[in-house]
């Protein structure tokens, strides 16, 4: 069995629930990481694209202004859809050891009904998903999929005489202003004055600066003979791994925080007041976690029964701690292993396939 | 006749000069800041993974990666292992540019890096010394509708550098190595308004061509283009500058020709300066607009080379030339030391760059650095250039302190020299050491700019209005060394005033004598052997 979490991606429905809805419905224990991206992928590629306006209505969890903003900008409705799955993917590599391991569910109410918690789970969730969006959009840019993006001018006012004057924005202040519209208009629509929206929207952001802050300047010197008397530097975005284990890191160090009022605006700080203050990178939430050992499906807590454990590891990932102290099976399995493969950088493997036996272990 | 203008001209004179060549170095500078953008400008591509599904492989087929007619597309290429899609089935589609705009001549050139995103897999590492090979060919086309016409074609090798940052166990399975970019593509002028690349990388397993290069995931490409806004106030800028030191040189030309000795070596290489600025300073330029002329880029270099070779003959010189010791120099035979690095220098650079560029003409994807040899050829161009650079400089610091020694030796004698004359000989060394002190601050200007503008971020905002520090450093200098040649031909020139009173009036004969010394050839009338009698007469004194 997995554990989970209600995912607290109330408005990610949409992006699980449509074309892809079969993709995501694996059975347990098979988050394995050998095997998830073929399957996953190739059903993606097969399924529809987002491309008429009457598709948006049909999105589930959508709410109203997403609507209007699916409409107005269908051509972009693919690339938030990449986002999400590409944020779903990196959730579970990098939870893959943990108690809670980023799972998600085919019945669409386990996101709707148990999402009033903040715990630092959800706030991992949103700051990743709304950093997926802001990547995938980047690079659609990039790859000539979107019209908009850094030319066009109506969006940001960078220069009225356009490209052939003075070049193009970067892309990523496009893909970043399009993820703060479409995913933080949930959070503002309620008005973002109860808590939780608070600490949303500081999540989404701490997502974005997860990729802004870490982009990689490159240069390029071309001046008389090559010398760098003329330079041109650009920046290039993280890979989106990169930007999980950032994310994955202040996950680790987030900051419990409560709601305050300071003059007369709402504010969220750390409710230990001896702890630093938190920055626009930092994660933050307002519950504690569960332990997610117990089956409770009330809490939308799964537990960790049926889970694979490393029977040597002193960590999260160890038998010890993954099963809670309840001990766990031992089984010996015979897996079949592809060995001495012969590679190209392309779709080409040629492989022996080789028989071990393995030891696998199993929480109670 | 009693020599330069510099000599003559009263201080105030002096600074009003001065202040106007300030005013214009200002004007130049707020030029590149504030009206024109940054000098160039890098976008991103991605490139689209489109299948070849004939099976015979037609190199005559363009693949698009978007729009009408566009390419059978791979998200990942993780699909195609299902859809039995192999390495060579795979062509790298860019559109250059993207969606929604046109490519314009104002963009000058063309540079194009590469980028390989390449995940580590424990069992399908990259080797070491790995090259990957690249079969590309470059189309272009001038509406949108019709089809694409061949420009290039090339298959290159180019070395992998990629390292990576974590250990390599299976945890950290794919993680991106960490890559060089590769060199890729050059190309001198942008005549056409679409350009197409498509991209393979066949695999032959017995000829280990592109084996052992890891999973690439994607390929990213940057192009590097010349803005057209600052290639337009760049035209501008020089359309200006052509006439003013034109005329300048004219009117300097007029007025040593209108002497009655024939010009000193000094003068030859103040008008030599000023013809290589005007040189680099002509519009031809203008002409990449309308013709497809690829050797712009080329040419641009060698003018920029014959005017650096220029000025660091002319520092040479002057100060050679202004030694105030015994020996006769006047001739350029005599700086074969001085001047010999500077040649052997530019030369090489000359041949680095026919090399490089040079080649680039015939073929765009050419890199000198993809080859063992090339690497190793290019290195022993620039590491010599380099050696000659440093020995320059030597020379020349050992000059200058050798100029400034004996000035200071004949400091030491003026105290006893009639108020006068002593006033004098004062204002002459301070000018002398005024026009030192301005070249030191014109070659300190452009080493900090330089260096500013390598540190600084590329622009700075108050609110509306922004400075763009890169073009104002290219505009800047350029004005900069532009107004530095005008006034050395308009300080140096041959002085009208006083002219027929050395003659006439004896007294002053002597003064002129002294005058010599200081300013050396440039100022001599009855020829360099009276001023050396002359010089001897006071040392022995």
């Amino acid at each position: 069995m997995q554990s989970w979490i209600s995912l607290p991606l109330n408005g990610w429905a949409f992006l699980l629930g449509l074309p892809i809805t079969s993709s995501l419905t694996w059975g347990p224990g098979r988050w394995g990481l050998c095997c998830v991206p073929h399957r996953y992928l190739a059903k993606i590629s097969s399924a529809g694209s987002i491309s008429e306006e009457e598709t948006c209505e049909k999105l589930k969890g959508l709410i109203q202004r997403q609507v209007q903003m699916c409409k107005r900008n269908l051509e972009v409705m693919d690339s938030v859809r990449r986002g999400a799955q590409l944020a779903i993917e990196e959730c579970q590599f990098q939870f893959r050891n943990r108690r809670w391991n980023c799972s998600t569910l085919e019945s669409l109410p386990v996101f709707g009904k148990v999402v009033t918690q903040g715990t630092r789970e959800a706030a991992f969730v949103y700051a990743i998903s709304s950093a997926g969006v802001a990547f995938a959009v980047t690079r659609a840019c990039s790859s000539g999929e979107l019209e908009k993006c850094g030319c066009d001018h109506t969006v940001h006012g960078v220069s009225p005489q356009g490209f052939q004057w003075s070049g193009c924005s970067d892309n990523i202040a496009y893909g970043v202003a399009f993820s703060q519209s479409f995913v933080d208009v949930r959070e503002r629509s309620k008005g973002a004055s109860s808590s939780r929206a608070l600490m949303n929207l500081h999540n989404n952001e701490a997502g974005r600066k997860a990729i802004l802050n870490h982009m990689r300047v490159e240069c390029k010197c071309h001046g008389v003979s090559g010398s760098c008397e003329v330079k041109t530097c650009w920046k290039a975005m993280p890979p989106f791994r990169k930007v999980g284990n950032v994310l994955k890191e202040k996950f680790d160090g987030a900051t419990e925080v409560e709601q305050r009022k300071i003059g007369s605006t709402k504010v969220l700080v750390p409710k230990n007041s001896q702890f630093k203050p938190h920055t626009d990178e930092d994660l933050v939430y307002l519950d504690s976690s569960p332990d997610f050992c117990d089956h409770d499906l009330k809490n939308g807590v799964l537990g960790t029964n049926g889970r694979h454990c490393n029977k040597t590891s002193k960590a999260i990932d160890g038998c010890e701690l993954m099963c809670c102290g309840r001990g766990f099976h031992t089984d010996e399995v015979e897996v079949v292993e592809r060995c001495s493969c012969k590679f190209h950088w392309c779709c080409f493997v040629k492989c022996k396939q080789c028989h071990r036996v393995v030891e696998m272990h199993t929480c109670r | 006749m009693a020599g330069a203008i510099i000599e003559n001209m009263s201080t105030k004179k002096l600074c009003i000069v001065g202040g106007i060549l300030l005013i214009f170095q200002v004007i130049a500078f707020l030029v590149g800041g504030l009206i024109a953008p940054d000098p160039t400008a890098a976008v991103p591509y991605m490139a689209a993974k489109c299948i070849d599904l004939q099976k015979n492989h037609h190199k005559t087929k363009w693949f698009i990666p978007w729009g009408p007619n566009q390419c059978d597309k791979l998200r990942y290429l993780d699909e195609a292992v299902n859809r039995q899609i192999e390495a060579n089935d795979i062509v790298f589609a860019i559109h250059i540019p993207l969606p929604k705009n046109e490519m314009s001549p104002w963009f000058q050139f063309i540079l194009c890096i590469l980028h390989m995103d390449i995940a580590f897999k424990t069992n399908n590492q990259i080797k070491e010394n790995a090259k990957v090979s690249l079969d590309v060919s470059l189309g272009y086309r001038d509406d949108t509708v019709s089809e694409w016409t061949e420009m290039a074609h090339a298959v290159e090798t180019r070395k992998l550098n990629c390292t990576f940052g974590a250990p390599k166990t299976v945890e950290h399975e794919g993680k991106f190595y960490d890559c060089d970019f590769l060199p890729f593509m050059e190309i001198g002028t942008v005549a056409h308004k679409y350009y197409l690349l498509n991209i393979r990388l066949p695999v032959n397993e017995k000829a280990g061509v592109n084996v052992g290069i890891g999973e690439i995931k994607d390929i990213r490409l940057v192009g590097i283009h010349q803005n057209g806004g600052f290639t337009k106030v760049w035209f501008a800028m020089k359309t200006f500058l052509t006439p003013s030191i034109f005329i300048i040189m004219i009117w300097y030309w007029k007025r040593i020709t209108q002497m009655t000795r024939p010009p000193v070596l000094l003068e030859k290489i103040i008008f030599a300066l000023g013809i290589s600025m005007t040189f680099i300073n002509i519009p031809v330029e203008w002409f990449s607009i309308g013709f497809d002329w690829t050797w712009m880029l080329l040419f641009g270099d060698i003018r920029q080379g014959i005017f650096y070779a220029m000025l660091l003959s002319f520092w040479i010189i002057f100060c050679g030339e202004h030694m105030m010791d015994q020996n006769e120099r006047n001739h350029f035979s005599s700086y074969w030391k001085q001047v010999g690095p500077i040649a052997i220098g530019s030369f090489c650079l000359f041949a680095f760059d026919m090399c490089e560029r040079g080649v680039q003409l015939k073929n765009p994807f050419y890199s000198i650095w993809a080859t063992d040899i090339g690497t190793e050829l290019a290195m022993a161009f620039i590491i010599v250039a380099g050696i000659c650079l440093c020995l320059y400089f030597l020379f020349l610091c050992f000059m200058v302190f050798q100029v400034f020694r004996n000035i200071s030796c004949k400091q030491s004698s003026l105290p006893a020299m009639s108020k006068v004359r002593r006033l004098h000989y004062e204002g002459l060394i301070f000018r002398f050491r005024f026009l030192m002190l301005i070249t030191l601050a014109c070659a300190a200007m452009t080493v900090i700019f330089f260096i500013f503008s390598q540190v600084t971020e590329g622009h700075w905002k108050w609110g509306d209005f922004t400075f763009h520090w890169n073009s104002a450093f290219f505009t800047g200098i350029y004005g900069m060394w532009n107004l530095y040649v005008f006034a050395l031909m308009f300080l140096y020139a041959p002085s009208h005033k006083n002219y027929g009173d050395d003659q006439s009036n004896g007294d002053l004969g002597v003064n002129t004598g002294e005058e010599f010394q200081l300013t050396t050839t440039i100022t001599h009338v009855d020829g360099p052997t009276q001023v050396y009698k002359l010089a001897r007469k006071e040392a022995h004194e």
